[in-house]
């Protein structure tokens, strides 16, 4: 077979380039930032001062961090993740159950969920919650619920992110059921034939039977979206008070964003963003151990 | 597939697809029940339009920039989709084919980057495009995305090129095929299926990015359709029905691509993850 020993870097050149440059690059600009003062006259002058270990002090100093930041970043990602899990497994384990068409029906209507841009969805949500007119305003007072006056769920740090759970939720599901599905079409239906004749209850025979086998599906698809529900960003900037008016409602993405670009805080900005890719590294790490044994990457 | 459930079952599976695509259906449902009512400002009464009109359709044309949003989202849609696309090809391939020293520090690279968040990015390439004198203009964007779906893109090939069988690529050099032909007439059709999945996934990524477009771009002539929608956002009052009209056209490219690439996009996964 003609194979030279430069065809696959010359092969992987372009994409190699592209990565280094884009990503690779920019991380290590974005860490040596974060050990830097970086304000408006650093932006003009070009000439940034090493100030240590300044901007990460600043950021865990107080309780900003620890009781608001870092809350809204783990208890939200942990929050939807069991929640897209746990509703795509049960949509894909009732596909297997339907008939074609109810199962082409089902399909079809995540796909146009899963369709629906992050920023669409997000305006279709806001817009269901508005304090003035939404749509749940209106239904609860009509039935008594609300007190003339409405509510503001925006402000509410709970409702708030109650609101942008239901919407990543909403948006996520499909593709771990979607998955899912494609994923339980490899187990083989006689397992669960003589799982079945042995006595074992559907309950049984998913634990036991197809748990088993799926179990790398599963951790690809659990470390995904943990590391997707870990940054979540428009979700959240798009919300009334997201944008950076209401630092109650921030999370690590939209903390550091805002510092930098909002406020021209580099420094403090970069040394956020670096410790939101510390804890996106360590999933990562968690997710290559996965697929290392699975897959054996050959 | 034995189908001899109790009438017990059957009700129970009725009502669990009834409440879940109540569930899918309905923000999709009201954001286009809103498009279309030119009562929209009140929640319950664009819920079941009894108005129905286009005017929030063409208002979007004509008092907003939105046809430049859609045009200027196409190109760099297109383009990102294209360049993208053909590196992870050829990075795909020399994955899946080739053994070289250093190949697991590659592949370990490429499944890294894929976790790197936009919004620690967003900053250093901020000042690398204002550097660059690349704010403002859609190919910086390009580059950006480019950079951003090429792991995932690499990755979700990779399974596919590897499962295409060796013997296939033999056969065509014993018929006297070069490399590019084998490539061009053996692996590229095989992969097929692959690159349709690709593509759609780094389509969607394109077409309705925001983090970055918010950043890099503040000319009303370069803005993308993501950021565009900002644009519905009075001062005081919303213009909910605009807004909603304008989601609408923004989703149907998306469910388009979807819709064709069906059958492809979880296979990819199941593929790499299952072997």
């Amino acid at each position: 077979m003609p194979t030279s020993r430069w065809r696959p870097w010359l092969l992987l050149a372009g994409p190699l380039l592209v990565i280094a440059g884009l990503l690779l690059y920019p991380i290590i600009r974005v860490t040596v930032l974060s050990f830097q003062r970086y304000g408006l006259k650093e932006v003009i002058s070009g000439k940034p001062e090493f100030i240590g270990l300044d901007n990460y002090r600043e950021a865990v100093s107080g309780s900003y961090l620890w009781k608001t930041v870092l809350p809204n970043t783990v208890v939200f990602a942990a929050v939807t993740v069991v929640g897209t899990v746990v509703l795509g497994t049960l949509v894909a384990l009732l596909l297997q159950q339907l008939g074609p068409r109810l199962r082409a029906l089902v399909i079809g209507s995540s796909l146009v969920a899963w369709a629906l841009p992050a920023v669409t969805g997000t305006y279709v949500w806001v817009w269901v919650f508005d304090p003035d007119s939404g749509v749940v305003r209106r239904t609860l007072q009509s039935v008594g619920l609300l007190d003339p006056e409405g509510f503001n769920w925006f402000t509410e740090r709970l409702s708030f992110y109650a609101i942008a759970a239901l919407n990543v939720i909403h948006h996520g599901y499909p593709f771990i059921a979607i998955t899912i599905f494609a994923g339980l079409s490899t187990v083989p239906e006689e397992l669960h034939e003589a799982a079945k004749l042995d006595g074992a209850s559907a309950w049984r025979r998913f634990w036991s039977v197809t748990m088993p086998l799926m179990r790398p599906v599963f951790a690809v698809v659990t470390i995904l979206s943990t590391i997707w529900n870990f940054k979540v960003f428009a979700q959240i900037y798009l919300m009334p008070g997201g944008d950076g008016s209401n630092p109650e409602v921030f999370n690590l993405g939209v903390w550091s964003y805002v510092s930098s670009i909002n406020q021209n805080k580099y420094g403090l900005g970069s040394a956020v963003a670096v410790l939101l890719t510390l804890v996106l590294l360590v999933i990562t790490m968690i997710y290559v151990r996965a697929l290392f044994k699975e897959d054996e990457l050959q | 597939m034995t189908r001899r459930s109790s009438p017990l079952a059957r009700f129970g599976k009725a009502v669990a697809v009834i409440a879940l695509l109540a569930f899918t259906l309905f923000p999709i449902y009201f954001m286009l029940s809103t498009a279309f009512n030119s009562r929209a400002a009140s929640g319950t009464d664009a819920l079941v339009p009894t108005h129905w009109t286009f005017e929030h359709f063409t208002k979007a044309f004509t008092d907003g920039n939105f046809g430049t949003y859609m045009v200027n989202s196409a190109i760099v849609t297109v383009a990102t989709v294209l360049i993208s696309c053909g590196l992870a090809l050829l990075g795909a391939v020399a994955m899946a084919r080739f053994q070289f020293r250093m190949r697991t520090t590659v592949l370990i690279t490429i499944l890294i980057v894929q976790m790197l968040p936009a919004e620690a990015l967003v900053i250093p390439l901020f000042l690398q495009m204002k550097d660059l004198r690349m704010l403002n203009s859609l190919a910086g964007l390009v580059l950006v995305y480019v950079a951003f779906s090429l792991p995932f893109a690499i990755w979700n090939l990779r399974g596919f090129v590897a499962a295409v069988p060796r013997e296939l690529e033999e056969a065509a050099y014993l018929d006297g095929c070069g490399w590019w032909q084998m490539f061009r007439l053996v692996l590229l059709p095989l992969v097929w299926p692959g690159l349709v999945a690709t593509s759609a996934f780094s389509f969607v990524m394109a077409w309705e990015e925001f983090t970055f477009a918010r950043t890099f771009l503040n000319n009303e002539e370069r803005m993308t359709v993501g950021i565009g929608l900002q644009h519905f956002f009075g001062q005081n009052v919303n213009d909910w029905g605009g807004l909603m009209a304008a989601s609408t056209m923004v989703t149907i490219p998306v469910v388009i691509v979807f819709v064709l690439a069906q059958r492809r996009l979880g296979t990819g996964l199941v593929s790499g993850a299952v072997k």
